[in-house]
């Protein structure tokens, strides 16, 4: 594929994302955000449920060899840089795709947002060129680099070249655990409902 | 039309997003946003310091700057996107952060998540969105960040607010 056709393809898929984020307010920061402060899961299920599907999805078409799964080595920094952006987002009230998605509302905090994470990836820079950390793709192996902090590569692909079974199968066990999860978020949800039921029940019985 | 009055259900929209991410995965890659705001970065700051850039070796080693990057154009087509939903839906208006604290806020949060992407090659979307689904190591490394950051940034943001 081209180059072109390839930002065509993108240009594509961000337009329908951004529609689509725009319609129905799903903001990433609030799927942790408010589970964590207030126990409200609507942003939090809509991520459980995406995140169900793209795992059987990618995990299946990576059984046959197909799809582009990320490569690259990961270790200390892959925790530490998301736990600083972990921080970030919470502060911000925004994630990488809310910055944008606020932005094209005319929201003024988003994009102000967006140009010091701009300003923060240029800081960044400078730093990793004088110390060269985290390693540099070119120099990454994809085995464990422990003086440079790294544990390597894996992933479902990698599971299976190694075990000899389906990458898929693996993907069901993760599909399994985040479906636990979401069904013991609806669980508390009913629960939090039945609550608020019994209160104004108990309320309207007072004022009577 | 129906689609631009009422707010659509969230679990519908990632459902959706979700199925549309399976096929750029099989076509280019699954869904990032932080390779594209690095690559224009590096684009923005060429403009600025022109060959200046290329004394700072991480836009020669790591991600030398050209505008044919595909993961810039999924953020410009959410720019776009969210903008035509906005003013087909009359929303689009201009806001405004009131408080001076809220500009420091929103200031170290971006710095931070921009920071923190540049550290770990990834961003949140690639977490959730791409690694994961992966079942690649870095995904639960960058969870267990990312649910510790935000963590931290709620008892931060709740100490300011009570303040």
């Amino acid at each position: 594929m081209s180059p072109v056709v390839e930002c065509l393809v993108a240009f594509l898929f961000g337009s329908v994302v951004g529609l689509l984020m725009q319609r129905s307010r799903f903001c990433n920061t609030a799927a942790l955000r408010d589970a964590i402060m207030f126990k409200t899961y609507r942003n939090t299920k809509a991520m459980l449920m995406a995140m169900m599907i793209l795992t059987l999805a990618f995990t299946g078409f990576m059984s046959l060899g197909g799809g582009h799964p990320m490569e690259f080595d990961v270790g200390l920094n892959t925790f530490a840089g998301l736990f600083l952006f972990g921080i970030g987002m919470v502060l911000a009230g925004a994630c990488t795709v809310s910055t944008w998605v606020k932005t094209g509302e005319g929201n003024v905090g988003a994009l102000w947002a967006l140009v010091f994470t701009f300003v923060g990836m240029f800081l960044f820079s400078l730093v990793w060129s004088w110390n060269w950390w985290p390693p540099a793709p070119q120099t990454m192996t994809g085995e464990p680099n422990l003086p440079a902090l790294q544990l390597g590569f894996a992933n479902a692909r990698t599971l299976q070249d190694k075990f000899g079974v389906p990458a898929i199968a693996f993907g069901l066990v993760q599909f399994a655990v985040l479906l636990a999860i979401y069904r013991a978020i609806l669980r508390r949800e009913r629960a939090q409902q039945q609550r608020h039921e019994r209160h104004q029940k108990d309320a309207a019985g007072q004022e009577a | 039309m129906e689609f631009f009055r009422k707010t659509l259900d969230p679990v519908f929209a990632l459902a959706a997003i979700a199925v549309l991410d399976v096929f750029l995965f099989l076509l280019l890659g699954a869904w990032t946003v932080g390779g594209g705001e690095t690559m224009m970065t590096g684009l923005m700051a060429q403009a600025v310091l022109g060959d200046d850039l290329q004394r700072v070796p991480f836009w020669n080693v790591v991600f030398p700057p050209r505008a044919d990057y595909w993961k810039i154009y999924i953020s410009l087509g959410m720019l776009f996107g969210a903008f035509a939903g906005a003013i087909l839906s009359k929303e689009f208006y201009l806001r405004m952060p009131r408080r001076a604290s809220e500009w420091l806020m929103i200031t170290i949060g971006g710095l931070l998540m921009g920071i923190g992407i540049r550290m770990a090659y990834i961003c949140n979307v690639s977490t959730f969105f791409g690694l994961l689904p992966e079942m690649n190591l870095g995904g639960y490394l960058a969870i267990s960040g990312i649910l510790a950051g935000a963590w931290v940034g709620s008892l931060v943001y709740k100490k300011l607010l009570e303040g």
